[in-house]
């Protein structure tokens, strides 16, 4: 009979420590939330590199277990696994690194070729300081604002390295968000795009860019270092490894660290920054009303990135001569997202004319876009930190 | 046993989790929208913050404009010097389509694609390591007779 009881009793203590005594609504919630993420990254290709490990980290983030004992599983509980990969997040070391391989593989020269375009990347920064204002309606600090309004500048490393400083306890709503709308940018665009534009418009062949030396790919990353960072010196950590990695690729000297900073280094850190902020989801922590809020906030964001793009676009043809004006769909690409929003104009402008390759013009603010939403969160960092 | 070693860890912990819980429930507890919200000086951020990202960006522009112009006219004099023609306009008046096809033939020819293979033996000669799991003497019930 004692060895019944005890049995009984050793069955009870290992069941309260399972993932079944201590689920909850909102732990299904969040599975449901990961499975999706993760149907949407293979099913639908939607940016399965980020989707997949972000989907399957929302899953490890939110298995239930017993909580009150220390088990240090958490990735909010100081010392456990997850806690000492999520500190890549919290103290901005991965947004750099990201940096630095999307500068080792990023060719710049159709922005060098034409270097106007660098305005539409920062005419799509508006809807970063749009929503800042927004944000700060609904009651926001402005830190919290200025993380929040960060999302429009459709870069998830640097909305996690500005949300890490001004508003970390926002981290994981603010990060998922960002990369939520990067992947549905061929969902978020389009329409947007043709509200905004007609068909003539969307159908205006551009000058194809000239070539650029490599005099000029070599002397890109250094006077952008130069010229940037001495107005924005907040945005060092992103801008100093972004132009650093587009030198070791453009000097033509350093291919082994270049390949390495674009390849190796990146797919890792994308892995560790992807499965820890899904697991930073816990269901305790994300699924409140302010999470919710934040991603209305970012799509407003995002939509009034991409319209500040194209609206400046079409603002840019009202002084450029017939021959010499811009497809206005490029300036959506400002947004940043590299290189989805320039894939998506490229796809829309083929199906209006299948002989017009916009790609290559709209890599253009595409990349300025990167530039210009570090340059913001550098801003951002020096006026409110 | 185990349940009895809650340290001063877990406290931590717990005191961890229910901070940023109450975080969350403070940053939501004064959430809606009030217009007397904004103060003058969010909107001089505003208009400085966007203002200063233009400016250095179009800094970027005035740069890169000048000196592709300077870079341009520093190879045309060195080819005059030496006597070359220069071209007159960058432009050479290549549409999209034939630079997409010509850059597509560089790239094919540098990847050797063709419709034919080369006559290469494709065979490929499989080795598998030792595993007792397969191996035929363990599967024999009894030693064989010679």
């Amino acid at each position: 009979m004692e060895f019944i009881e005890q049995l009984m009793h050793g069955f009870f203590q290992f069941f309260q420590y399972t993932g079944f005594a201590n689920v909850t609504v909102g732990h299904l919630v969040m599975l449901a939330v990961g499975s999706f993420f993760i149907y949407l990254g293979i099913a639908k290709e939607y940016e399965p590199l980020l989707l997949v490990p972000i989907g399957f980290g929302i899953l490890v983030g939110n298995i239930p277990f017993f909580e009150g004992v220390g088990l240090q599983l958490g990735i909010y509980e100081e010392g456990s696994v997850l806690n000492l990969l999520y500190f890549g997040v919290m103290k901005g070391i991965y947004p750099p690194l990201i940096f630095l391989g999307i500068g080792a593989m990023t060719d710049f020269s159709a922005l060098v070729s034409n270097p106007k375009l660098v305005l539409l990347g920062a005419a799509a920064q508006l809807g970063i300081f749009f929503t800042y204002i927004a944000a700060i309606t609904l009651g926001f600090n402005p830190q919290q604002a200025a993380a929040i309004g960060i999302i429009g500048g459709a870069d998830g490393p640097t909305a996690i390295f500005l949300s890490s400083k001004l508003a970390p306890q926002l981290l994981g709503a603010i990060a998922i968000a960002a990369y939520s709308y990067m992947a549905l940018v061929p969902v978020i665009q389009p329409p947007i795009i043709k509200l905004l534009t007609s068909h003539k418009e969307r159908t205006i062949k551009m000058k194809p860019p000239r070539s650029v030396s490599k005099t000029e790919k070599i002397i890109f990353p250094i006077a952008g270092l130069l010229l940037t960072t001495f107005i924005s010196p907040g945005g060092l950590p992103l801008l100093g490894m972004l132009f650093f990695g587009n030198l070791l690729k453009e000097s033509g000297v350093t291919k082994r660290l270049a390949d390495t900073a674009s390849k190796p280094l990146i797919d890792i850190v994308t892995i560790l920054l992807g499965l820890t902020v899904g697991a930073s989801t816990q269901a305790t922590t994300f699924l409140t009303p302010a999470s919710i809020l934040i991603f209305v906030l970012g799509a407003i964001s995002f939509m009034i990135a991409t319209a500040g793009g194209v609206l400046f676009a079409k603002f840019m043809n009202l002084f450029l001569k017939e021959g010499n004006k811009l497809n206005p769909m490029i300036g959506a690409a400002g947004v940043s997202a590299v290189p989805d929003s320039a894939r998506v104009v490229q796809l829309m402008g083929i199906k209006e004319d299948p002989s017009n390759y916009l790609l290559m013009h709209a890599m253009a603010p595409n990349v300025a876009g990167v530039i210009g939403s570090a340059v913001a969160a550098g801003i951002l960092l020096s006026l409110l930190m | 046993m185990f349940l009895q070693n809650i340290s001063s860890d877990t406290t931590k912990v717990i005191q961890d989790t229910l901070s940023t819980a109450a975080a969350q429930d403070d940053v939501f507890s004064h959430l809606g929208f009030n217009l007397s919200n904004l103060g003058s000086s969010d909107v001089v951020l505003t208009v400085l913050g966007y203002s200063i990202v233009f400016l250095s960006l179009l800094l970027l522009y005035i740069v890169f404009f000048n000196l592709a112009k300077l870079l341009n006219l520093n190879l045309k004099k060195k080819l005059q010097k030496a006597g070359k023609q220069t071209p007159a306009d960058d432009d050479l008046g290549i549409s999209g389509e034939t630079i997409a096809a010509i850059s597509m033939a560089i790239l094919l020819d540098f990847q050797e694609a063709h419709d034919f293979e080369n006559t290469v033996i494709t065979i490929k000669k499989v080795q598998s390591s030792y595993s007792p799991w397969n191996s035929k003497l363990y599967g024999l019930r009894q030693n064989p007779k010679y």
